[in-house]
């Protein structure tokens, strides 16, 4: 997709590939150069999943001296659960992490960044807080804790927390932008009578657009790639998401199948990728282009 | 039914773990778990029904053997059903120690040599000798493979087969550098010189002659008891001293600087693993594994590989190999039903049917009358691993007794210290003395 | 005492009845921060109800000995003592996870708000761009990654390949101790998506009229961007610092990728979280990997403290 005219219209400066057409090629050369280095590991995993197993590990050519198919069936239905299951599974859990993630923490962000209240420098000390321990020490506790509300096995230990706005980076994320929105718009509709509750729902939130597209993009991509949480919380197969799917192709003490974890390697990034192109198109909406004038 | 478990193994006795969570959390304010843990008792009931949770780690292939013979139990045991869960080896011990530190572990564990004393002396494996010989039949057992299973006088842990350490050759690589294959009579000598001469021939780029074995552990301990010595004691003490540990040292040194084996900085590729091992990445002709990994090793290979002994330190040496229980399973002690557990790890090593199904994929089975019954059937590469351990003969020793708590660690402790050695930021000489202080501290520690 | 119970306190002292006065001050208190507090309750719930528990076993262990099977033992501040005073490998994750914090950090930061800028403009094909460009952040910490980097910074990978043409012959950077970690830091700045996309949606923010009305001052692109974009940029410059900071003294995956969690060679990748990681699960040792943790914590949060209170001189929030 190209921008849209409305678009570079107000985009910042003017187009530069509109003016000078050497600069242009120059800056195309630039990126197409970048992407290559980007899209590397992309066509070495594709790759990969369509060569003998036999030359994955130790050739360095990116071009399989046969190519083969096959993996893509094994994979899909070698495991006892077909991996349209997976798929299924890994969707459900990404949709509710992002529903919950966008509702709950921007809830939060709302207050930290325009509402005056007691002890709020304190909640937010104790937000950011609880960004900086690492997982490895409180996954006992918590498994201990979810275990005893009887939702192991569940997909509620992975999503509940969401919808209580437990991944503070996004709260924190949103709380940077809402604070960047002017503030006389909110007072403004303060003075007409409106409820904080208005005001987050009418001018906040459709003037954070990027922000929250970002968090869902977010959301999404890391709850799709997301590995421990699942496998500290699924046990049945028939609940497994993609990522554990995935690993089960791996065992580095035996026989792995490599063929096929390349290969739905390969297939598992085609929703992700879909979801960031479809999302992203919400960035470049906007207060930018609300033409809102300060 | 999900969570069925969970509730039901929370209504155990009180257990010290929940007890301390609890009250934390009650502290912090969450009064409302208490409640949600007296709350969701119900009376969720064993009686009619036992359904047995396994967990192993592995590949999809050992999957559809296991879950084959869980159908073969079930329809022979009605009234128990077996959930059987899978996970590959790097996820496996973290998924473990979460369930058996939350009192939620599987009933029936497989369990690898190295951690079976870690699970078994902290009280997470039920012991088992009290249902031997009627309901665990393994009286056909070498001695040695049911003392492996054994810790502190207690039986936990049932072998599922034997392995055996092994040096993996690119036999072709070998066969195009012009070079004789090593022998069961070859010396780390003559093993050197061969290596030594591929490294020259230089007829595959980036080929060294043999991987830098100085980090890998099994391959020491070989090397010691071919001195008489050993890795630990049967205290689960340090067997070796300083001396032994330079010597080792000093031997590779030799090797890396006549280019018999690869540089430090190709061997600190290897993360110990099938994939990244030397061989797999076609930068050294022979390199050491465990005889169950052949099928794995050929799988990811283009060359035609094959399995010899560890070399000789003398021509005269007896060897240091022995047969290892490659896995074993053991039962929580947090189990309900561990009786019906005993039943199904009876069925799974015993049961003629069931021997067909699993073959030699956990290794060569133990009991005499099953590898009988299967040693017909096998496949050219289980063959090959079949026919390399029954064939080691005088090369094979005695069992070592298990390895403490801490060996885990120990081994991360050798892996360092010959990267350092290897690397030059260490001499050999000192590299033994940090190395047996080390262990020594580390398996004190437990 | 903020603003508003101030302004309250003045009304108050109209009021004559004590009672009547004290009604209104509670009525007033909750409608000054009962809004607050309602906007905050599905956080403040999830807080208490999931966050904090484990938070506090966790510190709570941090003195004991709990090897995850048995009950813990209360050991006092004998984990703090050991990890101070006899823990080598405590200093060398700590060396390894400083040196990634500081060259990981300013470095993908720099190449993520250069890209995001380049990409905001008007460049044909731009969405098609972007996309690319977060591929590598898509990938996460999948075993692709181990092997791809491998083939890049082995000793017979693609970079030395490269300086081959040059005359030049590298080492083995992955898997060489004085290397290694310079390979994990390309690996985070190379997986610049995340930092990029806040950027592009921060740039986004920022209202257009504003570079009008400095063009028709003739005001230059690169004096635009230093008086207009930086600071309006800055609420996010710093929350991406914060954030990326933070992630970076928490970093495990690369390390546990592509060293196959031993830290190695020569604990030369042992991050951190690496490290307790080893600690929690390899050598059962919970009580000791929580202690570790809670040092971190205390050291992430000296850090976090430092940058705001340094953000009130340069960031600009337009309350």
């Amino acid at each position: 997709m190209t921008d849209t005219p409305m678009t570079s219209v107000t985009a910042p400066p003017p187009p530069v590939s509109g003016r000078n057409p050497m600069a242009s090629v120059l800056i195309h050369a630039a990126l197409i150069a970048a992407s290559i280095a980007m899209i590397y590991p992309l066509l070495w995993m594709v790759s990969a999943s369509i060569r003998p197993e036999d030359e994955i590990f130790s050739s360095t050519s990116l071009l399989p001296s046969s190519v083969d198919f096959s993996s893509y069936i094994r994979g899909w239905f070698g495991l006892d659960i077909s991996f349209g299951r997976f798929f299924w599974n890994s969707l459900v859990v990404s949709v509710l992490t992002v529903t919950g993630n966008v509702m709950a923490c921007s809830l939060a962000a709302y207050a930290f960044a325009r509402l005056r209240f007691k002890g709020r420098n304190f909640w937010f000390a104790i937000m950011l807080g609880t960004l900086m321990i690492p997982y490895h020490v409180t996954l006992i506790p918590q498994y201990v804790l979810f275990l005893n509300l009887g939702w192991v096995d569940t997909y509620l230990p992975l999503v509940v927390p969401k919808f209580l706005a437990s991944d503070a980076f996004f709260i924190f994320l949103m709380v940077q932008f809402f604070r960047g929105i002017p503030r006389e718009l909110d007072e403004a509709a303060m003075m007409d009578g409106c409820s904080p509750w208005r005001i987050y729902w009418k001018i906040m939130l459709p003037l954070s657009l990027p922000v929250l597209a970002t968090a869902a993009i977010f959301s999404f991509i890391w709850t799709w790639d997301d590995f421990f949480g699942p496998l500290i919380y699924l046990n049945d197969m028939n609940n497994y998401t993609i990522q554990l799917g995935l690993r089960t192709f791996v065992d580095s003490s035996s026989t792995s199948d490599w063929g096929g974890l390349f290969a739905m390697s390969t297939l598992s990034l085609v929703p992700v990728f879909f979801f960031f192109l479809f999302f992203q198109r919400l960035l470049i909406e906007g207060i930018a282009t609300t033409g809102m004038k300060r | 039914m999900r969570g069925t478990f969970g509730r039901a193994f929370q209504q155990e006795e009180e257990q010290v773990m929940l007890r301390v969570s609890r009250r934390n959390f009650i502290a912090g304010g969450a009064a409302f778990l208490s409640l949600s843990t007296t709350g969701a008792g119900g009376g969720t009931s064993f009686a009619a029904d036992t359904r047995l949770r396994l967990l192993w780690w592995g590949s999809q292939a050992r999957a559809d053997r296991t879950n084959k013979v869980s159908q073969l139990f079930q329809t022979k045991n009605a009234g128990t059903t077996v959930n059987g869960e899978f996970l590959g080896w790097t996820d496996y011990w973290p998924r473990l120690a979460t369930q058996v530190a939350g009192r939620n572990a599987p009933d029936i564990i497989q369990m690898d040599y190295r951690y079976i004393v870690e699970y078994a002396q902290r009280g997470a494996l039920a012991p088992l000798e009290s249902y031997m010989p009627a309901k665990l039949q393994i009286d056909d057992f070498d001695k040695t493979q049911i003392d492996g299973g054994s810790v502190n006088g207690h039986f936990y842990g049932v072998s599922l087969g034997a392995n055996a350490a092994t040096t993996v050759l690119n036999v072709s690589a070998f066969e195009q550098a012009g070079v004789p294959l090593p022998t069961q009579a070859t010396t780390w000598e003559e093993f050197a010189r061969m290596g030594a001469e591929i490294t020259k021939a230089g007829k595959r780029k980036g080929m060294y002659g043999i991987a830098d074995g100085s980090v890998v552990e099994p391959l020491l301990e070989n090397w010691l008891r071919q001195r008489g010595k050993a890795l630990y004691t049967a205290e689960g003490k340090i067997a070796f001293d300083h001396n032994d540990a330079s010597e080792w040292f000093e031997m590779w040194s030799k090797f890396r600087q006549a280019g018999a084996c690869v540089p430090p900085d190709v061997q600190a590729l290897d993360k110990n693993d099938i994939e990244t091992n030397t061989v797999s990445l076609a930068r050294s002709a022979a390199a050491f594994a465990h005889s169950n990994q052949f099928v794995g090793y050929q799988a990811i290979n283009k060359d035609k590989l094959g399995l010899t002994n560890h070399p000789r330190i003398a021509a005269d040496s007896k060897g240091g190999h022995y047969r290892k229980p490659s896995m074993f399973f053991s039962v929580s002690a947090q189990s309900k039903a561990i009786d019906q557990a005993v039943a199904y790890i009876n069925f799974f090593i015993k049961d003629p049917e069931a021997a067909l199904v699993l073959g030699v994929e956990r290794g060569i089975p133990e009991s005499a009358a099953t590898r009988e019954v299967i040693a017909s059937k096998l496949d050219a590469q289980g063959k090959v691993a079949l026919d390399y351990v029954t064939g080691l003969g005088d090369l094979a020793g005695a069992l070592p007794p298990p390895p403490p708590a801490g060996a885990g660690e120990a081994e991360l402790a050798l892996r360092n210290v010959a990267e350092q050695v290897g690397f030059g930021q260490l001499s050999a000489a000192d590299g033994g003395k940090l190395l047996a202080e080390e262990i020594s501290r580390i398996v004190s520690r437990g | 005492m903020n603003t508003a119970t101030h302004a309250s306190a003045a009304d108050i002292a109209v009021e004559r009845h004590q009672s009547v006065r004290a009604r209104g001050r509670l009525a007033r208190l909750w409608a000054s921060n009962a809004p607050g507090y309602l906007f905050l309750l599905p956080w403040l719930l999830g807080f208490f109800g999931l966050t904090l528990g484990p938070a506090l076993v966790s510190l709570y262990l941090s003195f004991t000995d709990f090897d995850l099977i048995r009950a813990p033992q209360w050991t006092g501040a004998a984990n703090y003592v050991r990890i101070a005073t006899a823990d080598p490998k405590f200093a060398a994750a700590m060396q390894v996870t400083l040196t990634y914090v500081v060259l990981s950090v300013p470095f993908k930061l720099t190449f993520a708000l250069l890209v995001a800028i380049a990409l905001n403009r008007g460049v044909k094909g731009l969405t098609f761009y972007r996309a690319i460009f977060y591929l590598p952040s898509l990938l996460g910490g999948s075993v692709a990654i181990a092997v791809l980097w491998r083939q890049l910074f082995a000793g017979d990978g693609l970079v030395n390949a490269a300086l081959s043409q040059f005359g030049i012959e590298g080492p083995s950077w992955i898997s060489h101790p004085n290397y290694s970690i310079y390979t994990l830091v390309a690996l985070s700045v190379w997986q610049f998506g995340s930092p990029m996309i806040i950027f592009l949606a921060g740039l986004r923010q920022i209202p257009t009229d504003m570079y009008e009305a400095a063009s028709l001052d003739g005001a230059s692109k690169f004096r635009q961007f230093y008086k207009i974009t930086l600071p309006l940029l800055t609420p996010v410059i710093f929350f991406n610092a914060v954030v990326q900071t933070i992630d970076a003294f928490k970093a495990f995956t690369p390390a546990f990728i592509i060293s196959g969690g031993t830290g190695g060679p020569i604990n030369s990748t042992l991050f951190y979280t690496l490290y307790l990681y080893q600690e929690a699960f390899g050598n059962f040792r919970m009580g000791y990997a929580s202690a570790l943790a809670w040092i971190l914590v205390v050291i992430i949060a000296i850090f976090t403290a430092f940058s705001f209170l340094t953000s009130r001189y340069w960031v600009h929030y337009d309350d």
